[in-house]
This record gives C-alpha cells, sequence and structure tokens, in this order.
C-alpha cells in the first residue's frame, strides 16, 4: 500500500492524492458502517404503556375523600387529584416545575410540598414559597355523575 | 517542533496542525520513543506465518465479546421472569440486536477454536519450552477462564437447553469424593438451580471473569515482549 497517506497527496503526487481519497471513502464508509447499527441498537424502542394513549380519564368520586389527593396516571406521567373543600375538584401535574421532582399534598397544611428543595404550591398549585420559578400546570376537571374526568388542557 | 515531516515509521505526516498536535503530545508523554520501539521499527521474525496468528485472533475475539457483551447489557436482565424474554426482544425487536447476540454467540465457539489451534501450534512447534514454560502455564490458566467465560453466559438466556447444561456442569463436579458435593451446592448457590444460580452466572460473566481474564491476558503479552517470539523450528 502507498505509504502517502498524508496530505501530501493534495499538493504533490497524483497517487497520492488517489491514495487519500481511497482512505476517506473507505474509512467513512466503514465508520458509518458500525456507528448505524450501533445507533440503531441504542436508541430506546417505543415501549407500549396501558392507558397512554387516551386523552381523557375517570376516577370515581369517592376514590378522593375530601381534603385528600389521590395520584394516578395520566398520558404516561403523574397527575393528581384533590379535593380541598366540598366544591372544589383541582388536577394538576405534581411535576415540580423547579427540577421535577414529584410533589406530595400535605392534608394539614393543605399544601403541595416538593420533598426536594422545598417548594410548596396551594391547592391549586400556585408557588407559595421555595425555588419553583413557575405554578403546577393544571388539567382541566369537571364531575361527570360519580365520576372526576381530567382532560387536558 | 519545527519539523517539516513526522515520520512514522512507512507513514509520512505533512499536515502542520497534525505534527503540532503530535509533538505536543510527544513533549509531554515521549510517544514517538515508544511507538518506533514497540510499533513502528518493532522487527517481527520472517518465519511468522499463518499459523502464528492465532494467538492474536483470539485476543481480537476477546476484545469483541467484551464489546458485544456490553451491549447486551443494556438489553438483557437477569431475572429468571425476565431473562428469556429479554433474550427474544433482543433477537426479534431491537434494530440489530440480531447482529450483536449472534456477533457474542458465534464469537465465543470461535474464540475457543483458535485458542485450542493456538495451543496446538504452540506444542507441536515446541514453543512453550524454557524459558517460555510459565508462558504456557499463563496461556492454560487463559484457556480454562475462558471455559468458565462460556459456561456461565450458556445459562444466562434462560432456556432449556441453557438450564439442563447447567444442572449437569454443575452435578458433574459433585462426583468428585468429599468435596464434591459442597463445590456442587456453591456453584448452584443452593440445592437448586433458580434465581440465585442465574444471578451468581450473571455476575461471574459479566464482571469476575473478565476482568481476571483480561488482567491474565496482560501478563501473557508481557511475557511474550519481556522474551521475544520464539525462533523458527
Amino acid at each position: 500500500m502507498s505509504s502517502d497517506t498524508s496530505t501530501e497527496g493534495m499538493d504533490g503526487t497524483r497517487r497520492g492524492f488517489f491514495a487519500t481519497m481511497a482512505l476517506a471513502f473507505f474509512g467513512s464508509v466503514s465508520a458509518l458502517g458500525f456507528a448505524y447499527p450501533l445507533g440503531m441498537y441504542l436508541w430506546p424502542r417505543e415501549r407500549k404503556v396501558k392507558g397512554a394513549g387516551e386523552r381523557s380519564m375517570k376516577i370515581p368520586l369517592s376514590d378522593v375523600p375530601i381534603g385528600e389527593a389521590r395520584f394516578v396516571r395520566f398520558l404516561g406521567k403523574p397527575a393528581v387529584v384533590v379535593r380541598p373543600n366540598e366544591q372544589q375538584v383541582i388536577a394538576l401535574s405534581p411535576i415540580c416545575p423547579h427540577l421535577g421532582c414529584i410533589v406530595k399534598w400535605r392534608e394539614k397544611e393543605k399544601e403541595f410540598l416538593c420533598p426536594c428543595h422545598g417548594g410548596r404550591f396551594d391547592s391549586k398549585g400556585i408557588v407559595l414559597g421555595g425555588p419553583p420559578p413557575f405554578p403546577l400546570p393544571p388539567f382541566s376537571s369537571s364531575v361527570e355523575a360519580e365520576y372526576i374526568v381530567i382532560k387536558e388542557v | 517542533m519545527d519539523i517539516e515531516t513526522l515520520h512514522l515509521g512507512p507513514i509520512k505526516i505533512k499536515n502542520k496542525i497534525a505534527i503540532r498536535l503530535f509533538s505536543a503530545l510527544d513533549d509531554r508523554l515521549g510517544v514517538k520513543e515508544i511507538l518506533d520501539d514497540e510499533v513502528f521499527e518493532k522487527i517481527v521474525p520472517a518465519h511468522l506465518g499463518f499459523w502464528s496468528c492465532f494467538g492474536g485472533i483470539s485476543f481480537f475475539l476477546f476484545i469483541s465479546q467484551v464489546l458485544t457483551g456490553m451491549l447486551l447489557m443494556v438489553y438483557y436482565e437477569p431475572t429468571i421472569e425476565e431473562a428469556h424474554g429479554t433474550v427474544a426482544m433482543i433477537m426479534n425487536e431491537v434494530p440489530f440486536g440480531w447482529l450483536i447476540r449472534g456477533a457474542h454467540a458465534w464469537g465465543s465457539n470461535l474464540m475457543l477454536v483458535t485458542i485450542m489451534i493456538h495451543m496446538v501450534k504452540i506444542y507441536v512447534s515446541g514453543i512453550y519450552k524454557p524459558p517460555r514454560e510459565l508462558n504456557w502455564v499463563v496461556g492454560v490458566t487463559l484457556f480454562l477462564l475462558t471455559l468458565g467465560l462460556s459456561f456461565t453466559g450458556y445459562l444466562l438466556p434462560w432456556t432449556q437447553l441453557a438450564y439442563w447444561a447447567t444442572v449437569v456442569g454443575t452435578e458433574t463436579p459433585a462426583a468428585l469424593p468429599y468435596v464434591g458435593e459442597y463445590i456442587r451446592y456453591a456453584m448452584r448457590g443452593g440445592e437448586e438451580i433458580g434465581q440465585v444460580t442465574l444471578t451468581r452466572f450473571f455476575a461471574i460473566h459479566v464482571m469476575l471473569l473478565p476482568v481476571i481474564t483480561a488482567s491474565v491476558i496482560g501478563l501473557h503479552l508481557i511475557q511474550i515482549r519481556r522474551q521475544g517470539i520464539a525462533g523458527p523450528m
């Protein structure tokens, strides 16, 4: 094999130029030949999650006693339904807008508290204190017959 | 620094940036000296031929087994509920999974073949003779380690074939007088083959034996470098 695998080919011999080009071509082809299967192999595959395709969700009203919160899975992500008093039914995303931890419901204080960095939210998701930059994103919720229905906003 | 052409054995490099990058490394670590001594100006005896390559081929296959094994670990789950399902998933659903697992499974068989050819070549050429007896011992150790890797890897797909092969393989040493039953108990992690067996075979297959084998390969190669390649028959 020719020893002119340098840029010598560019300003030097024709033979060197062809050697460089051939090396570059076969080098790229074999690099792609390894990279493509490797990338395809490692790229995460879609996993079918039960109920992930449904755009709304029904929860029996009796599952959420007044003053308590229920955590459910909606659209493949966590959601929380809370009834702070007899009139209100609120559905929120419990994912803290600070760094993504799941907030928990504190019944006595009627507040959400993020266990990671102490972010506090009221029952409507409004920030009361701590580092969160935004309120908890809401879902639309309504009561139909004996069910709470959650939908995307 | 101001050289016009960098000579690395038969390769001539004229690119200014490449030369400066290489010089920066060379100034700090003396790379050129090592490369010249060990690679570019290293003299290989003229009598080496086809049959001298099988040690190197076995080494290449070991590297390939390590790399494909790492990739398989991305999807494989070593539990008796999931093991077979995840292997089936790698074969049927993951893109190119069949290729990775095929390379690993065929590579393991091929590696034993190349090691045996290597051993026969060393034996019939008398290369094991002094001063290379110790490297023969290290080489036989590597052969046994490879058998251990094959044996522990065989159980991991958790198929009927894998299960019963492990039953037989752990029953065999039980025939040893006095210690046999204890060896079987230790290999299985209990009286029967189950989750404990799978977990320990997995740990041995992906961590313990590969690390030991890589270290012993290092010893094998250091000895070759110290003693040089044996002369012709």
